[in-house]
C-alpha cells in the first residue's frame, strides 16, 4: 500500500524535488530530470530508472496529474502537472527538509 | 477529505493498472523512448555523431527493465500481476504438457466431483437446518400416547407449545378416482409450532381439532399438482377420505414435508378423552415441542427427562411400572429427521474424501516426476534471479490451476452423478428433494479446490526447489546428470505411494466388510420362499367397511376371483406383510404362565392375522398341529399358531399345541392349534422370530380393514398384477390398491440401504484400487526411467535380468507392503464405525483383514511388472550414451 509504506529518506526527497521542479510549469519525465540536474549544478544526477516509477507513485498518491501533449518540437510526451494536494504535500515536506537539514548543519558546525 | 482524495487516486492507479494493464505498460514504454530520444538529441547538440550519440544516450538510460519492475512496484499491484502472470505461464505449460493435464485433471474432477456430490447429500440432510423458522427450539421429545402428550402440555412450563402427531395412510377419493395415500394426524398446534403457513387457503385453527369440526384436510403442494391439476379452486373442494367426506382447506408450500416426504395430507388430530384405552393404550403418537424463549435446548431436555417419569401416577389404567420412560431421550428435531440416514451419510462422505486424497497423491506423485524433468527450466530461473519463494509461488499457482480446471469439471460430474444418487437413494432418505448443489456446497468446492490445490502442489514445489537453492545449480543449468540423482525424490515419491496404499487397503476393507455383510444378508434364509409370490395392498375406505362382514365379503370376492385367474396356485391375505412394513408386536397372557395383566406380559415379536391359505403361499413349514381352515370363523373357538420360537420358549419341554393364550385385555383364551417354521418380518436382520398368527375371520379391530393379498403363481407373477387391480376395481371401485409387488421385490427393497451404501462404497473402493494401481505404476515407470543408466550399468556388467526386474518389483513390494501394514492398522481402528451396518461379519474379520492387503499388494506388484519388464530390456550401449 504506496500511502503506508514508510518512505525511505532518498526516496522521500526525490519526490519533493519532483514536485518542486512541476511547481513551476507542467513539465515531463525528461525534463524533471535535466531539471533537477541543472538546479542542483549537476550534484545530483536523476535517471530514468528513479524518476518514473516516482512519478507514478506520485500520481497514484494524487499529488500530480498527469497528460499526454506536444512539445515545443512537436512531440508526443507525457507532461505531469501538481495538483493542489500535491502542492500542501510539497510546503510540508519542504519545511520540515528545512527543519532537519538546518538540524543536521547544525550538528556538523559545532 | 484529504486523505479521502488521496485514497481515491490510489485506489484509481491500481483499478488503472489491473484494468487497462497493457495501456499503462505502453505509456511507459512510450515515455521511455522519448525520454531516449531528448537524451540522444542532447548528446547529439555536443557534437556526437548520429551513431555515437545513441549509443551514449543508451548508456546513459541504463536498465530499462529495472524501469519497467520499479513501476510495476509503483503501481502497487505487483502480487496481482504476478499471480496473472503465473497463471497464464502455468496455463502455457499445462497445454504444452496434455497427457500430465489430462491425467491430472480428470484424476481430480473425478475426486472433486464425488466428494461435491456427496457434500450436497451430508448439507442437505445433516447441515442444512430445518426450514423452519429458529429451527434450533424444536425438540423431538419421542413417542408417546394421546393421554402422555395431554398430561405432558399441562406440566412442560419449558416449553410455548407442544404438539403430537401420528403417521398415516388413508384411501382417499376425490369422485374420479380412489388412491391410498400417506399422510398425518397432527394436532392444530403442530403447524403454528413449526411456523409454517399454507401457500393456499388456510391452517388448522384450534376449532379444527374438536371431534366434529375435523373433516377438514390440507394437501401437499405435489398431490395439489398432480391430482389436481394445480387449480386454485381446490379449497373448499369435499374428497372422502376412509369414506367420509372431508373438506380441503388448504394446500401446503412446496418444501413442506412434515415429518416425512411421502406425506401427502394433513388431518386435525383428535383426541377422545372418554375412550381411556385409546388414549393411554396406543403410543403411537410422535410428541414435538418448540422450547420457550430463554430456556435451554439442555434445560428443556432436562424438564423432560424429569417430568415425564412422573406421569406414571397419571395412567389411569395401569402402572407401568418402575422403569417407565426413564429412558427418554428427547433430542433437536433435526437429529430425529437425519435418523439412521446421518451414519450412511458421513460413511460415503469419508470414503469420498479417501478417494479424494489418493487422487491428490498420485497428482503430485505426476508433479514430482514433472518436477525433475523441470530442474533445468528452475536452474536458469534462480539463475536470473527468481527467489525461491518466487518459484514456490509459480509451482503453486500451477497446481491451483490444475484443481480449480478439475474443480470445474468436478461440479459438472457432481450435477450428472446427483441426478442418479438422488434416484438410487433408499426411499426413507430423509430431505433428499433439498439435495441441491447450492452456495454453500460451492463454498465448499472452493476450498477443497484450494485444500487440494495446495496438498498435491506444495510438497512437489518444495522439493522441486530445494535443488535450486542448493549447488546443484550450475550442474542443472549445464544439463549434467548424476546417477544419485533424485533419491530425495524417489523417498518422498515412495512414501506418498505407501500412503496412497495405505488409503486403498483402509478403503477397499470397508468395502469388503460391507459386501460380505450384504451377502451375508441375501442368503438369509426368510422362512418362506418369495419366488413367484406377488402382493399388493387392498385399502377399504372404513366409512364404508365399517363392519366386518362387508370387509370379510370384499376380500373373499376378491381372494375368489384372484385364485381363478391362470396360473395361480394359491391365494390369501394378511394384515402385514413381512419385510414390507413394521410388523406389531403383541403382549399376550399366557395360561398358566402370565395370566394377570397388570404384571409385566412377555412380548411375542410380530402378530398378524391371516387367510387360512397363507401359510401355503408363502410356503411356510408347518411343524405342528394344523394351520388355519375356514372352519376358524367369527363365531368358533378362537384359535392361534405360534412359530417355534414362541413354542420353544413358553413351552421348551415341547407339546405346545392345546395350550392357551391371551390378548393383554380381558378377552377368551385362544387355543394353539398349531406350530410354524420362524420367519423374518421386520426386517432379514430380524433375530426375535417369534409370532403370533390368529385367523383373519376371528381378527381385532387393531389394525383396521387394510390387508395385503398374496398368490402365488406357477409362471410370472409380474404378470397378473395388472388383473389384480382390475379384479379389486370391478369388485368396488371406491376401494384403492396400491403396491403391487412381488415378494422378490419387496425382499430387495428390504435391503435397499444396505445395498446402496454397499454399491457406492464398493465404487470408491474400486475408484481407490484403481488410482493406487496407477499411482504404483506411474512412480515406478519413472524410477526406471530415471535409473536407466544404473540399469544399463548393472546390465553391461553381467547382473542377471531377474535381478533388475527384483529390484524394481522388490522395492514396489516394499512401498506396497509398508503402505498395507499402516492400511490394516487404521482399518482396525475405523471398521468399528461400521458398527450396525455389518451384518454377521466381525468388524476386524480376520479373512478380510488377510485377504484385502494380500490382493492389494498383489495389485501393486502386478502395476510394477510393466515397468520392471522394460527395466530389463535396457540397451547398455543405448543407456550409457544418453547422457
Amino acid at each position: 500500500m504506496p500511502n503506508d509504506a514508510p518512505s525511505d529518506v532518498l526516496q522521500g526527497t526525490l519526490d519533493m524535488l519532483i514536485l518542486k521542479t512541476i511547481d513551476l510549469e507542467p513539465m515531463h519525465g525528461w525534463g524533471i530530470a535535466q531539471r533537477i540536474q541543472q538546479m542542483s549544478r549537476n550534484a545530483l544526477d536523476v535517471g530514468q530508472g528513479s524518476i518514473y516509477p516516482a512519478l507514478l507513485r506520485l500520481e497514484n498518491r494524487g499529488w500530480v496529474e498527469s497528460d499526454w501533449a506536444t512539445t515545443e518540437n512537436n512531440r508526443r510526451a507525457k507532461y505531469y502537472r501538481l495538483t493542489a494536494l500535491g502542492a500542501r504535500q510539497l510546503r510540508r515536506e519542504a519545511d520540515s527538509w528545512r527543519k532537519y537539514s538546518r538540524a543536521v548543519e547544525l550538528i556538523l558546525a559545532s | 477529505m484529504t486523505r479521502s482524495r488521496s485514497w481515491f487516486a490510489t485506489i484509481r492507479g491500481w483499478a488503472r493498472a489491473l484494468l487497462t494493464r497493457s495501456a499503462v505498460e505502453d505509456d511507459l514504454s512510450e515515455e521511455i523512448s522519448f525520454h531516449l530520444e531528448m537524451e540522444t538529441e542532447k548528446y547529439r547538440r555536443t557534437g556526437l555523431a548520429p551513431e555515437a550519440a545513441r549509443r551514449a544516450a543508451r548508456i546513459a538510460l541504463g536498465s530499462v527493465d529495472g524501469t519497467r519492475e520499479g513501476h510495476r512496484d509503483a503501481r502497487g499491484t505487483r502480487v496481482l500481476e504476478d499471480a496473472i502472470a503465473d497463471t497464464r505461464y502455468a496455463a502455457r505449460w499445462l497445454r504444452r504438457t496434455p497427457s500430465f493435464t489430462v491425467s491430472a485433471v480428470l484424476t481430480l474432477a473425478l475426486g472433486i466431483g464425488a466428494n461435491v456430490a456427496i457434500f450436497s447429500v451430508v448439507d442437505a440432510i445433516i447441515l442444512r437446518p430445518l426450514p423452519y423458522p429458529r429451527p434450533e427450539q424444536l425438540l423431538s421429545l419421542g413417542s408417546g400416547s394421546a393421554g402422555e402428550f395431554l398430561a405432558l402440555r399441562e406440566r412442560l412450563r419449558g416449553f410455548s407449545q407442544l404438539g403430537a402427531y401420528a403417521t398415516q395412510t388413508h384411501p382417499i377419493d376425490d369422485g374420479r378416482q380412489a388412491l391410498r395415500i400417506e399422510g398425518a394426524a397432527i394436532t392444530t398446534s403442530v403447524l403454528s409450532l413449526l411456523g409454517v403457513s399454507p401457500q393456499l387457503g388456510r391452517g388448522f385453527i384450534e376449532e379444527d381439532g374438536i371431534a366434529g369440526n375435523n373433516a377438514v384436510l390440507l394437501i401437499s403442494d405435489g398431490l395439489w399438482k398432480r391430482q389436481f391439476g394445480a387449480t386454485p379452486d381446490v379449497v373448499g373442494r369435499g374428497v372422502l377420505l376412509e369414506g367420509v367426506p372431508h373438506t380441503i382447506i388448504g394446500v401446503m408450500p412446496p418444501d413442506f414435508h412434515f415429518p416425512s416426504r411421502t406425506i401427502e395430507y394433513w388431518q386435525p388430530g383428535v383426541f377422545n378423552t372418554a375412550d381411556l384405552g385409546a388414549t393411554w393404550a396406543i403410543g403411537d403418537k410422535s410428541l414435538v415441542g418448540r422450547i420457550a424463549p430463554g430456556v435451554t435446548v439442555e434445560q428443556a431436555q432436562r424438564q423432560v427427562r424429569e417430568v415425564w417419569p412422573t406421569l406414571r401416577k397419571a395412567n389411569p389404567l395401569w402402572d407401568p411400572g418402575e422403569s417407565y420412560r426413564r429412558e427418554v431421550a428427547p433430542k433437536p428435531l433435526q437429529a430425529e429427521v437425519i435418523g439412521a440416514s446421518g451414519r450412511v451419510v458421513w460413511l460415503l462422505f469419508g470414503c469420498v474424501l479417501l478417494v479424494l486424497l489418493i487422487g491428490c497423491v498420485n497428482v503430485a506423485n505426476l508433479l514430482l516426476a514433472r518436477a525433475t524433468a523441470r530442474e533445468r527450466e528452475f536452474a536458469v530461473r534462480a539463475a536470473l534471479g527468481g527467489g525461491r519463494g518466487r518459484l514456490v509461488r509459480q509451482l503453486v499457482t500451477e497446481s491451483l490451476l490444475i484443481s480449480a480446471i478439475g474443480s470445474v469439471l468436478g461440479v459438472a460430474i457432481a450435477l450428472l452423478a446427483l441426478r442418479w444418487l438422488i434416484n438410487a437413494m433408499p426411499t426413507d432418505v430423509p430431505r433428499a428433494h433439498e439435495i441441491s448443489v447450492n452456495g454453500t456446497v460451492l463454498a465448499f468446492t472452493t476450498l477443497l479446490t484450494v485444500i487440494t490445490g495446495v496438498l498435491f502442489g506444495v510438497i512437489p514445489a518444495l522439493r522441486a526447489t530445494t535443488a535450486v537453492s542448493g549447488t546443484t545449480s550450475m550442474s542443472s543449468v549445464g544439463g549434467g546428470r548424476r546417477a544419485t540423482h533424485g533419491i530425495a525424490h524417489h523417498r518422498v515419491s515412495g512414501a506418498l505411494v505407501a500412503a496412497e496404499m495405505a488409503l486403498a487397503v483402509l478403503l477397499v476393507i470397508g468395502a469388503t466388510l460391507l459386501a460380505r455383510s450384504f451377502s451375508a444378508l441375501r442368503r438369509v434364509d426368510p422362512g418362506f420362499h418369495p419366488e413367484q409370490v406377488i402382493a399388493a395392498r387392498v385399502s377399504p375406505p372404513g366409512a364404508s367397511y365399517n363392519d366386518p362382514g362387508r370387509t370379510s365379503a370384499l376380500y373373499l370376492a376378491v381372494l375368489e376371483r384372484m385364485a381363478g385367474l391362470p396360473g395361480v396356485q394359491r391365494v390369501s391375505a394378511v394384515d402385514k406383510l413381512p419385510l414390507a412394513q413394521s410388523v406389531w408386536g403383541i403382549s399376550p397372557r399366557i395360561q398358566g404362565q402370565f395370566e394377570d395383566a397388570t404384571h409385566s406380559l412377555p412380548t411375542i415379536g410380530h402378530y398378524q392375522q391371516v387367510t387360512p391359505g397363507y401359510f401355503a403361499t408363502l410356503d411356510i413349514p408347518l411343524k405342528q398341529g394344523r394351520v388355519f381352515t375356514d372352519a376358524d370363523g367369527a363365531d368358533s373357538p378362537p384359535v392361534t399358531v405360534v412359530t417355534e420360537s414362541v413354542a420353544r420358549r413358553f413351552w421348551p419341554s415341547g407339546g405346545a399345541i392345546g395350550h392357551r393364550v391371551g390378548y393383554p385385555w380381558k378377552s377368551p383364551w385362544l387355543t394353539i392349534v398349531g406350530v410354524v417354521a420362524d420367519t423374518k418380518q421386520d426386517s432379514l436382520r430380524d433375530t426375535v422370530g417369534a409370532s403370533m398368527y390368529v385367523p383373519w375371520q376371528q381378527r381385532t379391530r387393531m389394525s383396521g380393514n387394510e390387508m395385503w393379498v398374496l398368490a402365488r403363481t406357477s409362471g410370472d407373477p409380474v404378470a397378473i398384477a395388472a388383473q389384480i387391480r382390475a379384479i379389486v376395481r370391478e369388485v368396488d371401485r371406491t376401494v384403492p390398491v396400491s403396491d403391487v409387488r412381488t415378494m422378490g421385490a419387496v425382499l430387495s427393497a428390504s435391503v435397499q440401504r444396505a445395498r446402496f451404501t454397499v454399491m457406492l462404497v464398493g465404487a470408491f473402493a474400486f475408484a481407490a484400487l484403481l488410482l493406487g494401481a496407477i499411482g504404483i505404476y506411474g512412480v515406478m515407470s519413472y524410477l526406471v526411467g530415471q535409473r536407466t543408466r544404473e540399469m544399463g550399468i548393472r546390465l553391461a556388467l553381467g547382473a542377471p535380468l531377474g535381478g533388475v526386474t527384483r529390484l524394481v518389483v522388490g522395492k514396489a513390494a516394499t512401498l506396497a507392503a509398508a503402505g498395507a501394514v499402516v492400511g490394516v492398522v487404521a482399518a482396525i481402528f475405523a471398521t468399528r464405525l461400521l458398527g450396525s451396518m455389518l451384518y454377521e461379519v466381525s468388524a476386524t474379520d480376520p479373512l478380510t483383514f488377510v485377504l484385502v492387503p494380500t490382493a492389494l499388494i498383489g495389485v501393486a506388484l502386478a502395476a510394477s511388472a510393466v515397468p520392471a519388464r522394460r527395466a530389463t530390456r535396457v540397451d547398455p550401449v543405448r543407456a550409457l550414451r544418453a547422457e
